[in-house]
């Protein structure tokens, strides 16, 4: 955001001045004093106070901190475990999972994937963690290892959209094979619009599953 | 391993100077034992062990592909 500068009679009614105009408080902006006001004799030889006043756009500043403060623990922590890879950084994608995407890129990245995307997970929850406990407080933020995630939440709403119609065609539930929790929200979400179907998970832990059944009229 | 183990720790308890991480091999197993302040304990474990197992996950990655097991303590 652009600063402005104020002029007033002293400092003090110049910052008032310029927060009324930018409406801002206080705490939310950082304060220049471009020119302390002169009060001269008479009214001859005096001058006005000039302020610079610059809005802090706080929740930008603290998501690109929360972004950095990511990229180096996930970076640090790919190099403790002795793989070399970069770190892409890529905005949220509407309807799936808020926060921006940290995409790691490099070689041999199958390892770092796992089984059902369980090393992933593991990476993305330990980041998750480094980051909430060095910032005080929870951010929202993905991993994905060369747009594995990405590739799979692609295929995963159009496989929902297509079970949706043969719900709607045969009437009969489908359940699906079981899912991770990021991965069973995109089948929820992507069926959240659809007519006449809705889905449930069941199960517990790794054995969770959706099922998509004919919503009940 | 254990420098992984010990960046993450320190990384996300409250008394990093009181983690201590210790190595050993023995019969091709690796141990690894993590040692916190009691404060922190909850901490590295994580709710339903989550942490612990994310930490376990990964360094059994680094494992596979230096071709030997290991496993991790919290002590």
């Amino acid at each position: 955001m652009e600063s402005l500068e104020m002029r007033g009679k002293n400092v003090k009614e110049a910052i008032e001045l310029a927060l009324e105009q930018l409406g801002r408080e206080r705490e939310e902006v950082e304060i220049t004093v471009v020119r302390e006001s002169k009060s001269g004799i008479l009214g001859i030889g005096s001058e006005e106070a000039i302020v610079k006043v610059t809005p802090i756009d706080q929740t930008e500043t603290s998501e690109d901190e929360s972004v950095g403060v990511a990229r180096d623990a996930t970076l640090e922590i790919l190099q403790y475990m002795e793989v070399s890879a970069s770190v892409d950084i890529e905005p949220p994608v509407p309807g799936e999972m808020p926060g921006v995407i940290l995409n790691i890129i490099g070689d041999d990245m199958g390892i770092l994937i796992g089984r059902r995307g369980q090393t992933l997970s593991s990476l993305q929850q330990v980041v998750r963690l480094i980051v909430s406990h060095r910032l005080k407080t929870w951010v929202p933020l993905n991993l994905d290892v060369e747009g594995y995630r990405k590739r799979r939440y692609a295929s995963l709403k159009i496989l929902a959209k297509h079970l949706g119609e043969q719900v709607l065609e045969t009437g009969k539930s489908v359940t699906l094979e079981p899912m991770p929790s990021n991965e069973r929200r995109i089948v929820h979400m992507a069926l959240a619009d659809f007519p006449g179907v809705t889905t449930v998970s069941v199960g517990e832990g790794e054995g969770r599953k959706v099922i998509i059944s004919l919503k009940k009229k | 391993m254990k420098e992984l183990v010990e960046y993450i720790a320190k990384s996300i308890v409250d008394a990093p100077d009181q983690v201590i991480v210790t190595e050993t091999t023995e019969e091709g197993v690796v141990t690894i034992k993590l040692e916190v302040a009691p404060e922190d304990k909850g901490r590295v474990i994580g709710k339903q062990g989550r942490v612990a197992q994310a930490m376990r996950t990964l360094i059994r990655v680094m494992a596979v592909r230096k071709g030997t097991r290991a496993q991790l303590e919290i002590v």
